[in-house]
């Protein structure tokens, strides 16, 4: 017989024999439960999402994000300008820490999953490493607050300073929302599925 | 029933609910990689598009920098047109060299001539500048070039904002005196006491026996000066005290702290002067020099070249052609020249539709009115008509409006052997170009145009006159790369 707890309610649940079109759901809370056929079409959506983060990763990094003017002065930077910048200036634990929160962190993350759902080259003790691994550094990856300390920024100094959104923000919202997207619809069970 | 539930004996199967099982659909793809190659797109074209944004880097030279700083701004009329991107030393330590990067649109400013300076606060006597700059960025401002100048990346900055800079079409004449007499660049030239004209420049004569005053007098009073103009020095005021009282002899504040020119013409004018004329700067107005009162059309000779060049209509061919399975509008537009005799002069490109059109959708626009192809009177060759291919002349059924100037056919000729000066007309004479002959190169039935000269796609089909006889000789093929005008045989 074959057990399987429903990952929302937590109720275990005795899965019985079914057809591959048909669906298993939960019988206390109606979650879906997951089957083979919709193993590799969630994975096919988590690779379609992350895929799109990723292609916006690079001009959300790369490409200024924004432009600061005050009284005529102006200052323009991407993010990987302004921890530059903040190198520069010897700010270096700041510099770092946003290096590794802001960018790798949630880059090791996308490459991650990709791999668990789609590139699958991995053998199954090493991919659920990796699944351990990328839950960690999930909870470390803050793309999402520093959106947020955008906004912050604009709400708050929007009197003192004028500043502009460059093309990046549009990149950056999009790869945020994406990368959530991605991480919400992902089955960790899959992993141990057997195929 | 408590051995049913004993932890001992494990959980009893019935004990365990059943998972509901519901019809779904089977397929294992995901709708969703469509959304994934939309942000590979969107993702390459953010990336274009800050690509594109920036224009030509350009290199400007400075003696000082006075604290310019990378992402202080290009103006021009105020107006931001360039970034500055970095700023450093020369090898040699004694110049500053700012790199300047110009938006796509600023482009045209990489040209020989451009002038650049740094704005900052200044105090002076006769003036206060640059006020925004002490509290906000130094920035660099920018006069442009001529437009005939040849393409440059590498400039020498202006340690201070020029003076003047002299109109186009203004006339420049040196002035020769024994001593500078409180003379000062940017001093006004002024007739009857009315300001004509500007000191551009005051230096030493090559050989330094006299002080040499470069002048420039505003293109509408050009014809003012003659070649029996007097010039003298009015510098300061003058203080006359006598008995009678003292009298104060001052025009404007600006002319007591860097003096002026008056100027006077007799009552009989000979002829007006060209650039580069000479003249003396007396040191003082003799008595009759004041009383002349000639009376002298100004601004004619510019009233009459405007109406002697041709002035050439805006002509569009309109057409229709399939794309993608859509129907897509597209245009060419140019200019064409009305003649005399009721037809029009363009470039048979002008014309004739690409293979491409859809039958039926082509019309050529002149003057507000539309004409099908097939509805018009091709000549072959009355008379002195054009008998290169590429150049076509029609007549239109229809008659265009009477506002439209027509040029005499008879003033249309075929193009000298050696290329010539020549002026290419659009329908402003502000904006037309006069090139020098030595810019063309004369290849067959076209003279091409040195890559130097960029001429917008906008000229298409302009008259090309020559400067001398004032006759049509061809009609202008403008091109990024190299221009060129195809001749009249």
């Amino acid at each position: 017989m074959k057990l399987k707890a429903c990952h929302c309610c937590g109720l275990v649940h005795s899965i019985p024999d079914h057809k591959p079109t048909e669906r298993v759901y939960c019988s206390r809370c109606g979650t879906s439960l997951g089957s083979r056929t919709n193993k590799t079409k969630m994975q096919n959506r988590v690779a379609a999402f992350t895929l799109a983060a990723l292609a916006l990763f690079p001009a959300a990094v790369l490409l200024p994000i924004l432009e600061v003017q005050r009284l005529g002065h102006h200052h323009r930077s991407s993010i990987l300008g302004g921890i530059w910048d903040l190198f520069a200036h010897g700010s270096y634990f700041v510099g770092a820490v946003i290096l590794v929160f802001s960018i790798l962190l949630p880059l090791g993350k996308l490459i991650a999953m990709l791999e668990l759902t789609w590139l699958c080259s991995l053998e199954e003790k090493h991919r659920a490493r990796t699944y351990r691994w990328m839950e960690i550094a999930g909870k470390w990856s803050m793309m999402d607050v520093m959106l947020l300390a955008l906004l912050v920024m604009l709400v708050k100094l929007s009197g003192l300073v004028e500043f502009h959104f460059g093309p990046a923000v549009i990149a950056f919202s999009l790869c945020v929302a994406f990368s959530l997207i991605a991480t919400l619809s992902f089955d960790p069970h899959a992993i141990w599925e057997s195929e | 029933m408590d051995t049913e539930k004993s932890p001992a004996k494990g959980l009893n199967a019935s004990e365990i609910p059943i998972a509901l099982v519901l019809p779904g659909k089977a397929n294992g793809q995901t709708k969703w990689w469509w959304l994934t190659a939309l942000c590979v797109i969107v993702s390459a074209g953010l990336f274009y598009y800050s690509r594109q944004t920036a224009g030509e880097p350009i290199v400007i030279e400075f003696l000082d920098g006075y604290g310019i700083k990378p992402e202080d701004r290009l103006k021009h009329h105020g107006i931001d047109v360039g970034e500055v991107e970095k700023v450093e030393l020369s090898s040699k330590m004694n110049k500053v060299l700012v790199h300047v990067r110009l938006l796509s649109n600023a482009s045209t400013l990489a040209r020989e001539g451009t002038q650049f300076w740094i704005v900052r606060p200044t105090f002076s006597l006769d003036s206060i500048g640059g006020l925004e700059t002490i509290l906000g960025a130094k920035y660099l401002a920018v006069v442009p070039g001529p437009p005939t100048g040849l393409k440059a990346d590498r400039f020498v900055g202006l340690e201070s904002p020029p003076v003047i800079s002299a109109k186009d079409g203004s006339l420049e004449i040196l002035l020769d005196s024994g001593t500078r007499g409180g003379l000062s660049n940017g001093a006004p030239i002024l007739y009857r006491g009315y300001k004509v004209g500007n000191v551009l420049q005051v230096g030493l004569a090559t050989d330094a026996r006299s002080v040499r005053a470069r002048c420039s007098i505003d293109p509408e009073y050009r014809d003012l000066v003659r070649t029996n103009t007097k010039f003298w020095n009015r510098s300061g005021w003058r203080l006359d005290i006598g008995l009678t009282g003292i009298k104060l002899d001052a025009d404007s504040m600006a002319q007591v702290i860097s003096g002026g020119i008056e100027m006077a013409t007799p009552d009989s004018p000979e002829p007006a002067v060209n650039t580069g004329h000479r003249f003396v700067l007396h040191e003082e107005a003799k008595p009759e020099w004041t009383q002349w009162q000639p009376s002298i059309g100004h601004g004619e000779l510019w009233n009459r070249l405007e109406n002697r060049l041709p002035q050439p209509q805006r002509m569009a061919l309109r057409w229709q052609e399939r794309s993608y399975g859509f129907r897509v509008n597209r245009q060419l537009t140019g200019w064409c020249l009305p003649l005399d005799d009721g037809s029009l002069l363009c470039l048979k490109e002008q014309v004739v539709a690409p293979e491409s059109a859809l039958g039926g959708t082509v019309s050529i626009e002149v003057a507000g009115l539309s004409w099908a192809p097939d509805s018009i009177q091709w000549i072959a060759d009355p008379g002195r008509a054009p008998q290169d291919p590429r150049i076509i002349r029609f007549r239109p059924t229809g008659k265009l409006p009477d506002d439209v100037p027509l040029w005499a056919s008879k003033n249309i000729s075929s193009a000298p052997a050696i290329p010539c000066n020549a002026v290419l007309a659009s329908d402003d004479p502000n904006t037309s170009v006069s090139l020098d002959a030595g810019r063309f190169v004369a290849d067959g039935t076209i003279w091409s145009i040195d890559s130097s000269v960029v001429l917008p796609n906008d000229l298409l089909g302009v008259p090309v006159v020559r400067a001398e006889s004032n006759e049509v000789i061809g009609l202008l093929v403008p091109s990024l790369k190299s221009s060129m005008v195809v001749l009249i045989k």
